[in-house]
C-alpha cells in the first residue's frame, strides 16, 4: 500500500468524457453507486470528487490519479467513512482487484522529464569535467525547487532567464579558467605603503599610547592576529615588509613568558574582509623571533610572497591564549587550565555570577579584577576543586567569552603582549606567477592534450572537440555535433588574424557549457541505454558525472548486464564520492536541511552553529555506517549506536568531550537511537519554540510508513495546539477530528505525532511541558547556564501524553512502543525507503505500475537479509530505475 | 585585450553585428514634466543591517511640529523635504533572514521595489539597476529580488564598483567580444535545442520550452547592453583610493566612497534605480578618537544597557550623516530640466530590522525622500488599529508614482497617498 501520488486540488475531477471513455463492467458500477455515490455525485460532490460518470478516461492524467486515490482508501478502508454503510469484505476486494488491473494496464512506469542539473550537480560536473576542485557558483546563483520531496526533480527544475544569464557568465568564468586569454606584460609597479597608527586591526588587542599597536594573543586564532586593513597586494610578487617589535611584560603577568622568545610569524590572508580564516589553511611567508626583556624594539625585516588580493598578517605563534582549531573560540583546554591554576579568578568568577549579557569587555574586566583585588573571595569553596558540570559540552559562548574578555584585558594591560610599530611595506619588487596562473596553465595543457605532429590548429582544435564533447554531454556525441564545433573553432581561426587556439576553444567551451545537452540529462526518447544509465547512477549516487570507470563500462555497453550496473553501484557506494549521496538524500529525507532556517527559543537550548553541525553530522554519520556496513533495515529504526559530539550533550545526556564526532553504542529499545528521535529530525519536524504533533505526525507518514497524508483542503485553518497548558494538546486535536472530513486524515496524522510529543523542539527528551519563567531574549538564562546543566529558562508544565491510538487498534505508549511497532512493520518502512530512493534516483514521482516494482525490490532485499545497501542495490537493478 | 579581427569575425559565425536599434531599447526623452502628477524617474533604497535604536529614531512629536531625534539629526536641513514613518512593517519572519522581506514583503522568493521600478525605467540607463553594499555582508542579508526570486548580487567593492561603472576601453573590447560572440553561442545552442525537440516527447518539448524562452529573454539583454557599448562611457574625475577599505573595521570608510559612487552613478545617468546594503558585523569602531564599547553587531543586541545604546546610536548617526552627504551629492545635481536629482527620486532610507536587540522585525525605521511627495512630518502608525497600514502600502504611493500599474504589493493593499500625496 504505497499511495506516492500527489494529492489533488480541490476543483471537481469529473474526467469521463463521452469519447475516451472505457465503459466499466456492471459489478464495479453497481459497488459505486451502491457505496459512493451518496456523496461523490453531481456538482456538489465531496471533496470535488465525482464518481458517477458512466466511465473512465484512462488516457488523462487526471483520471488516473483519481482512481488511483480511489483504490488506496479501498485498500486503506478509509472510504466509506465511519458510520456509513459499508460493502462486504468480498465486495471491496473484488472492486479493489478490478480498479488495480485497470490502472497497472493503464499506467506506464516511468516518463521522466529532461532533468536540468541542479545547483549541487551543475557544480559537481564543472569540478569533474575541468579540474577545479573548488569551484563554486556564487550566493546569487538562484535556488532550485523541490518536488516529490527532492531538488532533483525534472519538474522542479525549471530553467528561467536569470538561470540562463548566469550560466552564460559562469560559461565565460570556466574557460578563463580553463583556457586563460592572453594577457599583455605587466610590470611591478612598486611602491611604498606606510601602515599608520590605524593601518592595522585585530579582535583581541589595539593601540597603545605611544602608537604602538599592541596584540596580546595570536597563537591558532587568526581573528586576534594583526593584519593591515588599508593595503592588499595589487599584483603578485615579492613585497618587502619592515617593523619594528618589542615584547611588553610588567611584573602583574600571569603568564610567564622569560623563558622562551615571542615568536612572530607572518602569514598570508587570503582577503582583507575574510576575518575568520583558520591558520591551518594560511601560508607562513616569514618568522621572528623576540626576545623577552629587552626594552628597545628590534627592527625586522623580511621579504614576503603575496599573491593578488592578498594582505598579510602578524601572528604571535607562541602567545599564552590558544584554541584547539577548527574551533575559533577558546578552547576548553585553555580555559581549564585558567580556572584550575588561578582559584582567585575562578572564585571571582562564581562570585561574579556572570554579569548582564549586555558587560562590555571592559566593565566585565574591571568588575572581576576588583573582585580579584577585595581580598574578600573564598578560595575555600569547594566548587573551586573541579571545573563547572556544565563543561563536559554544551558549555555556552557566553563564558567563554567572558573569559576570553577578561584574559584579553589582563593580557593588554599587564603583559606577555607584542608591541609593533612602523610596520611599511614595500613592493610589489619583483612579480611572480602565483599558484593560481600556474594550474591554469597546467589545465590549459592537459585540455589541448598531445598534439600530433604536422596538425594545424584547426585540425588539432577538432580533435579536442571530438574529445572533449562526449565527456562533456556525457554520451557519444553524433559526427554533426562535433562538426558544428569544429566550424565554430574554425572560424575563430580563419577570421582573427593571430588567434590562439586557445581563444577558440574558450569560445567552443563556453558554447558546450550552455548546451541543452550538458544542462539537461535524459534528453533522449527511448529505453535508457548504457550511457544514460551510467549518468542516472552516478548523479543519485555521487551527484556528479560518470567516473572514468564507469564511463568505460558504459561505452562498452556493459552496464546493460545487471550484474555489472550491480557492481558499478556498490563501487560508488563503497567510494568517498558516495558522501554527497548521503548529504543530499538525508538533508531532504529526513528534513536535516531545514535546519539552517530554525532558531530555536535560547530558553530550551544555547543553540549555534555547532549544536546544528553536530545534529546534521549525527544524521549523516548513522546513515552512512548502514550504508556502508549494509546493516539491515531496522537499524534505521533502533541502532544501539549513533555518532556524538559534545555539542549533543545536552539533548543525549552525554559525557563526550570536544567536537569530534564519536561512535556511542547503547542499548537498543530505548528513547534514544534511530531516525525516530534524532535531534535533527525532532528540530526539523518543530519550529524550534514548540512542537506540533500534526506536523510530526505528517512527517512520520510521509517519510516513514510511506503512506502521505494529502494536502489539507484549503479552506481550513491550520491548527497551532497552545501547549501553555490552557488546554490538553490532546483535547484540542480531539476536538478538531469531531469534524468527519478532518478526522479522515487526522485519525492517522495525530496519534503518531502525539507519541513523539516526548520530545522538545531541539529534540531534547521532556516529561513535562515547559512554562517559560525567563524573557524571550534569553539573557538571564544565559547567566545561570554557566553553572547548572540545565537551562533555568523553563519550569515544569503539564505532563506530556505521549499515547498514540492507531486506527488499526495499536495503542503505542511511548517512543519504543513506536519504535517497535515499525520494526514489526518493517516491510512498510522498507517499501517507504525503496520509494524515496526511487524517486531521488529517476527524477520523478512513481506511477502506480511502479508499486509492484517497489513490493518486488522490498522482498528481493528481504530475502538477501534486508541490509540497506542490499535494497539498494535492488532498487538500482528494478524495472523502474532503468525507465525514464 | 584589443583585437581588430573579432568584429569580422562575429559578422561571420554570430549574425549581423549592425544591431537593429530596437524602439524599445533606445533612449527616451524624460517624460512629462509638464503632465501632472509628474512620474517619479528614480529610486534609492538605503538600509542599514543592524537597524537603528527606534527610541532613538524616531521623533516623539507626529505630524508637522515633529522634532528631529538624535539619530535623523544629521538630516535637519532636509526637514520640509522628508518624512517620517514609525509603526510600518511587513507582518513579517522576525531574525536576521527576516530582513531579506525589507524591500518585498516576502522572507524569499519575491520580487522586490527596485526590480519592479527597474524594470518601468531601466531601459533609459546603461544599468536597469544597481545592488551595493560594502565588502562581504554576513550571509543573509540580502535585498533586491527579481521577479523569479533571485536574489541580486550586490557589488561591495569600491573598485569593482568604479570598474563597472567607469570601465576602460581595455575592458570594453573585452566586454564587446564577449557580448557578441555569447549571441553566437545562443544561436548555436538554439539550434542543438531545436534539434533535441524535434526527437522528443510532447512532454519534453515542453520543458525545452523553459529553454527557448530563457535563451530568448537572454539574448534581448545582450542586445539591449550592446547597444550601451557603443555609447562613450561617462569620465568622472573621482580620488579612488588604491586599496578596496573592505575589511569590516573599515566598514564607514567604504560606506562614505560606496555613496559618492552610488551618487555619481545617478548623476552620470548610468542607472536610475539603486539599492544600498550598510552591512553589519562585530566589528569594533572608533568613533570621533574613542573605540566603541563593543563591536556592532554586540551594540545592536544592547540588553538596555545606556551605554551600549548610546554607542550603538553614534554608529547609527554615522550612517546618516553619510546618507545625508549623499542627498547633498544628489540635490545638487540636475536634470536636463533643471530639475534637483533628489526632486525626480524617491529615497527611502531605514531598515529591514526593527528592534535589533530582540530580533524583532516590526516597526521598522522609514524616512522617505524625494518628489511627488507631500513631506514634512511624522506619520506614526498605529499597529494595533483594526487594519493597521502596513509598509507595503508606503510602497504602493511609490510604485504608482512611477506609473506602474499595481494594486497590491508586499502586503499592501491601498496606497498611503492620504498621508504623502
Amino acid at each position: 500500500m504505497f499511495r506516492l501520488a500527489g494529492p489533488l486540488g480541490a476543483a471537481t475531477l469529473f474526467v469521463a468524457s463521452a469519447l475516451n471513455a472505457a465503459s466499466m463492467p456492471a459489478e464495479s458500477r453497481g459497488f459505486l453507486d451502491r457505496n459512493c455515490v451518496a456523496c461523490h455525485a453531481g456538482e456538489q460532490a465531496q471533496a470535488g470528487i465525482r464518481l458517477d460518470g458512466s466511465g473512465i478516461d484512462w488516457t488523462s492524467g487526471e483520471a488516473t490519479a483519481l482512481w488511483e486515490r480511489v483504490y488506496d482508501v479501498l485498500e486503506t478502508k478509509l472510504m466509506p467513512p465511519r458510520g456509513a454503510g459499508q460493502p462486504s469484505e468480498v465486495e471491496r476486494e473484488r472492486m479493489a482487484g478490478w480498479l488495480e488491473g485497470q490502472l497497472l494496464s493503464h499506467t506506464a512506469s516511468g516518463a521522466s522529464v529532461p532533468r536540468r542539473l541542479n545547483r549541487y550537480e551543475y557544480e559537481n560536473s564543472i569540478r569533474s569535467l575541468f579540474n577545479l576542485p573548488d569551484f563554486e557558483v556564487p550566493h546569487s546563483f538562484p535556488a532550485d525547487d523541490s518536488r516529490h520531496g527532492f531538488d532533483n526533480n525534472g519538474e522542479g527544475l525549471v530553467l528561467s532567464p536569470p538561470l540562463m544569464a548566469q550560466y552564460l557568465v559562469l560559461a565565460t568564468h570556466v574557460a578563463d579558467e580553463v583556457l586563460p586569454p592572453a594577457r599583455g606584460a605587466t610590470a611591478a609597479a612598486s611602491k611604498l605603503h606606510r601602515l599608520g597608527r590605524d593601518g592595522l586591526a585585530t579582535g583581541a588587542g589595539g593601540l597603545v599610547g605611544d602608537g604602538a599597536f599592541r596584540i596580546v594573543s595570536s597563537r591558532n586564532m587568526a581573528n586576534v592576529a594583526a593584519w593591515p586593513v588599508r593595503f592588499e597586494a595589487r599584483q603578485s610578487g615579492i613585497y618587502r615588509l619592515t617593523f619594528n617589535a618589542v615584547g611588553y611584560e610588567t611584573d602583574r603577568m600571569f603568564y610567564e613568558q622569560r623563558a622562551q622568545p615571542f615568536r612572530l610569524q607572518i602569514y598570508a590572508r587570503p582577503k582583507a574582509d575574510e576575518v575568520y580564516a583558520p591558520f591551518g589553511d594560511l601560508r607562513i611567508l616569514a618568522e621572528f623571533d623576540v626576545h623577552p626583556g629587552g626594552s628597545a624594539p628590534r627592527t625586522l625585516t623580511a621579504e614576503i610572497e603575496l599573491l593578488a588580493g592578498e594582505t598579510f598578517g602578524i601572528r604571535w605563534e607562541n602567545g599564552p591564549a590558544y584554541s584547539d582549531p577548527p574551533r575559533r573560540d577558546f578552547s576548553h583546554a585553555f580555559l581549564a587550565d585558567r580556572l584550575t591554576r588561578d582559584r582567585l579568578f575562578y572564585a571571582a568568577m562564581l562570585e561574579f555570577g556572570g554579569g548582564a549579557r549586555s558587560t562590555t569587555e571592559k566593565e566585565l574586566y574591571e568588575a572581576i579584577r576588583a573582585l580579584m583585588d577585595s581580598g574578600n573571595l573564598d578560595l575555600h569553596d569547594p566548587r573551586l576543586d573541579k571545573l563547572p558540570e556544565v563543561w563536559g559540552g554544551g558549555l555556552s559562548s557566553a563564558p567563554h567569552n567572558w573569559i576570553k574578555g577578561f584574559v584579553h584585558q589582563e593580557l593588554f594591560r599587564f603583559g606577555p603582549a607584542v608591541d609593533l610599530s612602523g610596520i611599511e611595506v614595500e613592493g610589489p619588487l619583483r612579480l611572480v606567477e602565483d599558484d593560481a596562473t600556474r594550474a591554469r596553465r597546467a589545465r590549459s595543457e592537459r585540455f589541448l592534450g598531445e598534439r600530433a605532429p604536422g596538425t594545424t590548429d584547426e585540425e588539432h582544435a577538432r580533435t579536442v572537440i571530438g574529445r572533449f564533447l562526449p565527456r562533456a554531454f556525457r554520451r557519444p556525441v553524433e559526427e554533426g555535433q562535433v562538426e558544428a564545433y569544429a566550424a565554430l573553432a574554425a572560424g575563430y581561426l580563419r577570421d582573427i588574424p593571430g588567434a590562439r587556439i586557445e581563444d577558440a576553444l574558450h569560445l567552443v567551451l563556453r558554447r558546450a557549457l550552455v548546451s541543452p545537452n550538458f544542462l539537461y540529462r535524459g534528453l533522449r526518447p527511448g529505453p535508457l541505454d548504457s550511457f544514460d544509465l551510467a549518468s542516472r547512477l552516478s548523479y543519485f549516487i555521487t551527484s556528479a558525472p560518470p567516473d572514468d570507470a564507469l564511463a568505460t563500462a558504459a561505452s562498452g555497453g556493459a552496464l546493460s548486464d545487471p550484474a555489472v550496473l550491480a557492481k558499478e553501484a556498490e563501487r560508488l557506494l563503497l567510494s568517498q564520492a558516495s558522501d554527497r549521496f548521503v548529504r543530499s538524500f538525508t538533508g531532504q529525507w529526513l528534513s536535516t536541511r531545514l535546519l539552517r532556517g530554525i532558531m530555536p527559543d535560547p530558553r530550551l537550548i544555547q543553540f549555534g552553529d555547532a549544536n546544528r553541525d553536530a545534529m546534521i553530522a549525527e544524521a549523516e554519520m548513522l546513515f552512512a555506517e548502514i550504508l556502508r556496513e549494509d546493516l539491515s533495515l531496522e537499524a534505521f529504526i533502533d541502532p544501539g549506536f549513533s555518532y556524538r559530539n559534545a555539542r549533543l550533550n545536552k539533548i543525549y545526556g552525554d559525557d563526550l568531550e570536544g567536537p569530534e564526532m564519536r561512535r556511542v553504542t547503547f542499548e537498543t529499545g530505548g528513547r534514544y537511537g534511530g531516525i525516530l528521535s534524532l535531534a535533527a529530525v525532532m528540530m526539523a519536524t518543530a519550529n524550534g519554540v514548540d512542537t506540533n504533533p500534526v506536523h510530526r505526525g505528517v512527517w512520520l507518514l510521509e517519510n516513514v510508513f510511506g503512506t502521505p497524508a494529502p494536502e489539507p483542503p484549503p479552506d481550513v485553518p491550520a491548527i497551532a495546539p497552545d501547549t501553555s497548558g490552557a488546554t490538553l494538546i490532546r483535547d484540542q486535536l480531539a476536538a478538531h477530528r469531531a469534524d468527519p472530513t478532518c478526522a479522515r486524515c487526522h485519525d492517522r496524522i495525530d496519534p503518531l505525532g502525539m507519541v513523539l510529543e516526548s520530545f522538545d523542539p531541539v529534540g531534547l527528551w521532556r516529561d513535562h511541558y515547559p512554562v517559560y519563567t525567563q524573557p524571550e531574549d534569553g539573557s538571564e538564562a544565559l547567566n545561570e547556564e554557566f553553572y547548572s546543566t540545565v537551562g533555568k529558562g523553563t519550569a515544569a508544565g503539564p505532563l506530556v501524553d505521549s499515547v498514540g491510538l492507531l486506527a488499526d487498534g495499536t495503542r503505542l505508549d511511548d517512543t519504543p512502543a513506536l519504535k517497535r511497532y515499525v520494526v514489526e512493520h518493517i516491510d512498510m518502512f522498507s517499501g517507504c525507503l525503496v520509494g524515496k530512493l526511487l524517486v531521488y534516483a529517476t527524477g520523478r514521482a512513481l506511477t502506480f505500475r511502479d508499486r509492484r516494482e517497489v513490493e518486488r525490490i522490498v522482498a528481493a532485499a528481504k530475502s538477501r537479509g534486508n541490509g540497506f545497501r542490499d535494497l539498494i542495490l535492488e532498487a538500482v537493478g528494478s524495472e523502474a530505475f532503468a525507465t525514464r | 585585450m584589443h583585437q581588430p579581427g573579432r568584429r569580422k569575425f562575429l559578422q561571420g559565425v554570430g549574425g549581423s553585428l549592425a544591431l537593429p536599434m530596437l524602439e524599445s531599447l533606445s533612449p527616451k526623452p524624460l517624460r512629462g514634466l509638464q503632465q501632472d502628477p509628474a512620474p517619479l524617474q528614480r529610486l534609492v533604497c538605503v538600509g542599514t543591517y543592524l537597524g537603528f535604536h527606534q527610541p532613538d529614531f524616531f521623533p516623539q512629536r507626529t505630524g508637522p511640529g515633529f522634532e528631529f531625534s538624535p539619530v535623523l539629526k544629521p538630516l535637519e536641513s532636509y526637514r520640509d523635504r522628508l518624512t517620517v514613518f514609525s509603526g510600518l512593517d511587513h507582518r513579517g519572519r522576525n531574525g536576521h533572514g527576516g530582513w531579506q522581506a525589507w524591500m518585498s514583503g516576502s522572507a524569499t522568493g519575491s520580487v522586490s521595489m527596485d526590480q519592479l521600478v527597474a524594470d518601468k525605467v531601466g531601459d533609459h540607463t546603461r544599468f536597469a539597476s544597481l545592488q551595493l553594499t560594502c565588502g562581504t555582508p554576513p550571509d543573509p542579508a540580502r535585498m533586491s529580488f527579481t521577479k523569479e526570486g533571485v536574489a541580486l548580487p550586490m557589488i561591495g567593492r569600491p573598485s569593482v564598483l568604479y570598474q563597472t561603472l567607469f570601465r576602460s576601453s581595455d575592458d570594453s573590447a573585452r566586454l564587446e567580444y564577449l557580448l557578441a560572440s555569447n549571441r553566437s553561442v545562443l544561436d548555436g545552442v538554439t539550434q542543438e535545442a531545436k534539434a533535441l525537440a524535434r526527437s522528443v516527447t510532447a512532454s519534453d518539448r515542453e520543458k525545452l520550452g523553459e529553454y527557448f524562452a530563457s535563451v530568448r529573454q537572454v539574448e534581448k539583454d545582450l542586445r539591449k547592453q550592446r547597444l550601451w557599448l557603443d555609447r562613450p562611457v561617462p569620465r568622472v574625475d573621482y580620488p579612488l583610493p588604491e586599496f578596496d577599505p573592505v575589511a569590516p573595521d573599515l566598514a564607514l570608510e567604504c560606506e562614505s566612497i560606496m555613496y559618492d559612487l552610488m551618487a555619481l552613478a545617478l548623476t552620470t545617468d548610468s542607472t536610475r534605480v539603486a539599492t544600498f546594503l550598510v552591512p553589519g558585523w562585530s566589528q569594533v569602531f572608533t568613533i570621533g578618537g574613542r573605540k566603541l564599547s563593543a563591536g556592532y553587531h554586540g551594540l545592536s543586541h544592547h540588553g538596555n544597557n545606556p551605554v551600549r545604546i548610546a554607542d550603538y546610536n553614534l554608529v547609527g548617526i554615522e550612517h546618516v550623516r553619510r546618507f545625508g552627504r549623499f542627498l547633498d551629492k544628489l540635490d545638487k545635481a540636475k536634470d536636463e530640466h533643471g530639475r534637483s536629482l533628489l526632486d525626480t527620486a524617491a529615497v527611502v532610507f531605514g531598515s529591514g530590522m526593527g528592534n535589533a536587540n530582540t530580533h524583532d522585525n516590526s516597526n521598522l525605521p522609514t524616512v522617505l525622500l524625494g518628489g511627488a511627495f507631500r513631506h514634512g512630518s511624522h506619520w506614526r502608525i498605529e499597529r494595533d488599529a483594526p487594519n493597521p497600514r502596513l509598509l507595503g502600502d508606503l510602497y504602493l504611493s511609490l510604485l504608482q508614482r512611477f506609473g506602474i500599474d499595481v494594486d497590491k504589493f508586499a502586503g499592501g493593499e491601498s496606497n498611503l497617498d492620504e498621508l504623502v500625496a
